[in-house]
């Protein structure tokens, strides 16, 4: 049996190792096992949830159309200053590959590209392309991509071609990564001399629908913090027999589909349907009012959905607080609005900031309600995310959109989270 | 005694670290005879209850041996030690009722159920808990969920019993009765019995003998009387009972007896109990009943003035705060009885000891 | 809570006042959900009372013979299956997970945990636009088991949450205490680790069925017709014409619905009963 060397002052050896690096050794293969336990989960939700965000995300920087399409007039436009027209020589490389791109069929997409930066951009490459292949066949392939003077032919087939405008695009759609998309999730743009300016009136969107769902939101927030408070009030002070019976009347809601009770509400508010008729049998307006499809159905539903998640955390803090304070508070004076102001409302605090920060989160990212409530005017940043993949199939956009909804939504859940901390994350 | 008969545990040079670099238990050597009662007290962090945990098996031994019935513990897991155990918050299995939880070390010993149900049926009938047999524990109060616990501990009649605090999470009043009812089992059960607590008057009030833990080692083990009596040291002197300190210089040493020079003033004769020679620092101890107030000119060679401070009456006796030698928090009891004299704050009295009372113990 | 003895004329008028509103809201949260369910069994396709009769007309379209029956019956077949999947998966990887992470702390342990909680923080459409641009290059949209995986990632964060809480709570004593009496490894995870946080980990794979069952967005993405679930086919119900139908769908969600609340909230008592009088 080895000894040990108590007391000796330097470290204690057991079979000749000392001992600390053998409980070192121990706790690292804990350590190990609780890692291979969390490891599975974590490859799993890399591989099916964070890759693809990130790859997603990604598309808001990638500009891959003209590198791909037209690769030797990518490089070209990026060698040009940027002043002036580009050289002759960009330009005959240009008007080749068009030439060539039309042929193999792939201009297409190089146009769709350019087309995102300027409007009619699209038909006038084709229009382009098409007039050089027949310039190629009257004066033959080098007196059409050989020219000295390509600009005035470019001009010739469409006088567009003149303004600078158009050239810069292409160049600024030359390099394989660019910051575009994100500027136009701004509503800013390139100018012809590459200067950042914010894009004419009629097309600037995004920074209103970025400012419509912060003001839905907070409005929402705002509302669910009014009705959730004299309910969380109540099922936190009533006895636990009374409240685990109205906890129900909350949790009802809460497990039922989100679709469903957006449904249940487009069903009550329609022009046809349960309020409208109740109201005006009993006189209370005379013609139907307009309900939903509009800012207040959206209100009306996405309260209705998001207050559970409000009045949880704030009940659950309210359930911890003493109703001695509030006696103790009456004995020493206080009126009860003042005890309840002073003593009571301060503890609430931790539990109305969980319930107003989680409410806001949830809803930045509301979709479904307002999509069938709402009305067009009511499209909160989910909605065009969603319209510029389905519809317009932008995929550099919409992914710049989602980042500056992902920003938006990580500012607040790192103040939730230090409010309230991950782990602490309670449901029910 | 049961001190002296055989013993059930050894503990052989035992040492425990958990970082590699401080022991908390160090080079222990101690016995637990058969039948005994035996305390572990200490404060916290003193290492008693990392003892009993090494002798439980949820704590590896880094160095030394455990033997249970002269076998090694060294390489016995938990489950094969046959040992009871009652928790500090009593572990019951909340999922099961009391039934349940008493017949769970029962099943697990593979014993027929007519004989499970006998075994639970008398054990209940022990703690007097028959009527809540199929109670869950959630359903019983603390002292119950106490006994409960206690009685798990013994249905399968186990050599040894641990228990660590049982009695912390009662009230005062409860506390003191369980004391009495463990103290009670212990006898008529005949289980040795491994206790740890920091509460002194729960040590002395149950244990056949006392270990007193400070800072992984155990300073003494004896009775409590003798533990009261003759402390060997400071520590365990100022940790069992009441004890007045008073902090000098040995001047001279005389076999058994010493003189002692007290820092403010004063020459004493006192019991040399554990000093280290001439010149070297002392702790005199003095429990607070051993002082007399205006003592008998004979019998009490060590007299002092002191101030009276303080006075508390407490029915059977008055606690008295005298200013000794530049002390202002020294102690003495003076018991109730007709001739007790007369003190009122502000005054001095004269107040001395037998020399064979005040111990001269380690500075 | 209740008036004190001391109160005043306005104290008890607000006291009242305040039960009334109160009860307004409570009166909104619940009167939506069951204002709609009779109207699937109004014989004509009017949303309004008063009915007209009863009739389980609706019912019948669903569970029918018609070629939208056979559509309605698919989807309910694909939510089960789906549904059943990914709680299996997420209850698997779930609990597994929150076994290491109340084991061991290690460095980066917040990070590791807010990244497994993420999927319910992250804004669904940015999920499943995520998700229907990578999961197209790997050939997972439109089919079954790239909706299975992408709602077991979305069922996940509910199953570490209420797992590990659960484990949190386990008192670590139980375990010495079953091996002391004599059990060994085996038989203590069984007997008595098991029983105790068995009710945790089934409310999070309740959870995670409720968070598959009801889930819209990620399906609107990945499904073709063939992977339609009940939700999306409601879906495109509203959209084209709000029909009968669709309350009669909605109906029997708001039953599962009620039904795992239920199951929930007995859990939910039943390990608050437990662990009751226990002093901590």
């Amino acid at each position: 049996m080895a000894a040990v060397s108590p007391n000796a002052g330097g470290p204690i050896m057991l079979d000749g190792v000392p001992l600390k690096i053998r409980l070192e050794r121990a706790e690292r293969m804990r350590k190990v096992k609780a890692v291979g336990l969390i490891l599975p989960l974590f490859i799993f939700l890399m591989v099916t949830f964070a890759i693809p965000i990130v790859v997603m995300l990604m598309r808001s920087v990638e500009n891959p159309e003209i590198v791909q399409v037209l690769p030797r007039s990518a490089a070209a436009m990026r060698l040009w200053d940027g002043e002036g027209f580009p050289p002759n020589e960009a330009m005959q490389t240009f008007a080749a590959e068009v030439v060539t791109a039309k042929a193999a069929k792939t201009l297409g997409k190089a146009a769709k590209r350019l087309n995102y930066n300027a409007s009619g951009f699209r038909s006038m490459l084709f229009k382009t392309g098409t007039k050089l292949e027949r310039a190629i066949e009257k004066e033959g392939e080098e007196a059409v991509l050989q020219g000295p003077e390509m600009l005035e032919r470019f001009i010739d087939i469409d006088k567009r071609w003149g303004e600078r405008r158009y050239w810069s695009i292409i160049r600024q759609a030359s390099p394989p990564h660019t910051a575009w998309y994100l500027l136009r999730s701004v509503d800013r743009d390139y100018d012809e001399n590459t200067d950042i300016v914010p894009i004419s009136e009629d097309q600037a969107i995004h920074v209103e629908v970025l400012w419509r769902t912060i003001v839905i939101s907070a409005v929402v927030t705002l509302l669910c913090l009014l009705l959730g408070f004299p309910i969380a009030y109540l099922l936190g002070t009533l006895p636990t027999k009374q409240s685990n019976l109205l906890i129900l009347l909350l949790l009802l809601p809460f497990w039922t589909s989100l679709l469903v009770r957006t449904t249940a509400w487009l069903v009550l508010l329609q022009n046809e349907g349960v309020i409208n008729d109740i109201a005006i049998y009993f006189g209370l307006w005379d013609e139907p009012l307009q309900l939903v499809r509009n800012r207040m159905g959206t209100y009306i539903a996405m309260v209705h959905i998001l207050l559970p998640f409000m009045v949880l955390p704030m009940f659950s803090v309210m359930k911890g607080i003493d109703p001695y304070h509030m006696k103790a508070a009456a004995s020493l004076g206080a009126n009860p609005v003042s005890a309840f102001i002073k003593v009571y409302l301060p503890q609430t605090l931790p539990g109305v900031g969980a319930g107003v920060l989680l409410v806001f989160i949830l809803s930045l990212g509301y979709y479904i309600t307002p999509a069938l409530v709402g009305g067009p005017a009511d499209q909160m940043l989910s909605y065009f995310i969603a319209f510029h993949v389905n519809t317009t199939v932008n995929w550099g956009l919409a992914a710049a959109l989602s980042a500056l909804l992902l920003v938006c939504v990580m500012i607040f859940f790192a103040m939730y989270q230090r409010l309230v901390g991950v782990g602490n994350i309670r449901m029910n | 005694m049961p001190g002296e008969s055989e013993a059930l545990v050894e503990f052989d040079n035992v040492d425990k670290t958990f970082d590699g670099e401080t022991l908390v238990v160090k080079n222990l050597n101690m016995e637990v005879g058969q039948g005994e009662f035996l305390t572990m007290l200490g404060p916290s962090g003193s290492g008693k209850t990392t003892t009993l945990l090494m002798l439980a098996g949820f704590e590896s031994i880094t160095h030394g041996d455990i033997l249970l019935g002269g076998r090694s513990l060294k390489n016995v897991p938990p489950y094969r030690r046959d040992i009871g155990m009652v928790f500090q918050n009593y572990a019951l299995f909340p999922h099961m009722t009391v039934e349940e939880n008493l017949a769970f070390p029962l099943e697990a010993r593979k014993m027929p159920r007519d004989q499970i149900k006998e075994k639970i049926d008398r054990a209940l009938a022990m703690v007097r808990l028959s009527e809540f047999s199929r109670r869950r524990p959630a359903q019983l109060s603390g002292g119950q969920q106490q006994r409960v616990a206690v009685a798990r501990a013994l249905v399968y009649e186990p050599a040894l019993v641990l228990m660590d605090e049982p009695l912390g999470a009662l009230d005062r009043q409860l506390r003191e009765n369980m004391q009495y009812e463990l103290k009670h089992i212990h006898e008529t059960v005949g289980v040795t019995v491994v206790y740890v607590t920091h509460d002194q008057g729960e040590a002395l009030t149950m244990s056949n003998r006392i270990a007193v833990f400070n800072e992984g080692e155990v300073q003494q083990i004896a009775t409590p009387q003798v533990l009261y009596e003759e402390p060997e040291n400071a520590f365990v002197a100022q940790f069992i009972g009441e004890n007045n300190r008073l902090m000098g210089t040995v001047r001279s040493l005389n076999g058994k007896e010493c003189q002692v020079e007290i820092d403010g003033g004063g020459e004493v004769a006192a019991l040399a109990v554990n000093v280290a020679g001439v010149g070297e620092r002392t702790t005199l101890s003095l429990r607070p009943e051993s002082v007399k107030i205006d003592p008998p000119a004979d019998g009490y060679p060590d007299r002092f003035d002191a101030r009276v401070e303080e006075l508390i009456y407490l029915g059977d006796h008055t606690r008295v705060r005298v200013n000794v030698c530049l002390h202002d928090d020294f102690i003495i009891k003076v018991p109730r009885s007709g001739d007790a004299p007369r003190l009122e704050v502000g005054e001095t009295h004269t107040v001395g000891w037998n020399p064979a009372d005040c111990r001269a113990l380690d500075a | 809570m209740a008036v004190a003895p001391y109160a005043t004329p306005v104290e008890k008028a607000w006291y009242y006042t305040f039960r009334v509103i109160c009860g307004l809201i409570f009166f909104f949260l619940i009167m939506p959900i069951l204002v709609i369910i009779p109207l699937g069994f109004n014989p004509v396709p009017f949303f309004t009372y008063p009915m007209e009769g009863f009739s389980w007309r609706w019912y019948g379209e669903i569970f029918g013979d018609s070629p939208i029956s056979i559509l309605w019956q698919r989807s309910m077949v694909n939510s089960v299956v789906v549904a059943i999947c990914a709680t299996l998966l997420a209850t698997i990887l779930g609990t597994l997970a929150a076994l290491g992470l109340t084991r061991a702390d290690f460095p980066g342990k917040p990070a590791v945990m807010a990244i497994l909680i993420s999927p319910i923080m992250v804004p669904i459409v940015v999920i499943a636009v995520g998700m229907f641009y990578f999961y197209a290059q790997v050939g997972l949209v439109s089919t079954l088991s790239g909706i299975i995986l992408a709602h077991t990632t979305l069922g996940v964060p509910f199953v570490v949450i209420t797992v590990s809480a659960t484990l949190q709570g386990f008192d670590h004593n139980l375990v010495r205490a079953g091996a002391i009496l004599g059990a060994n490894p085996v038989r203590v995870f069984r007997k008595v680790t098991l029983p105790i946080i068995t009710p945790g980990v089934v409310s999070g794979s309740l959870f995670a069925f409720a968070a598959s069952w009801d889930e819209i967005v990620v399906v609107l993405f990945l499904a073709s017709t063939e992977q339609h679930t009940v939700p999306r086919r409601m879906w495109s119900g509203i959209r084209e014409l709000l029909s009968p139908t669709i309350i009669a769908a909605a109906t029997m969600l708001i039953i599962i619905s009620i039904l795992l609340m239920f199951t929930m909230e007995w859990l939910r008592r039943r390990s608050e009963r437990m662990r009751g009088l226990t002093p901590s």
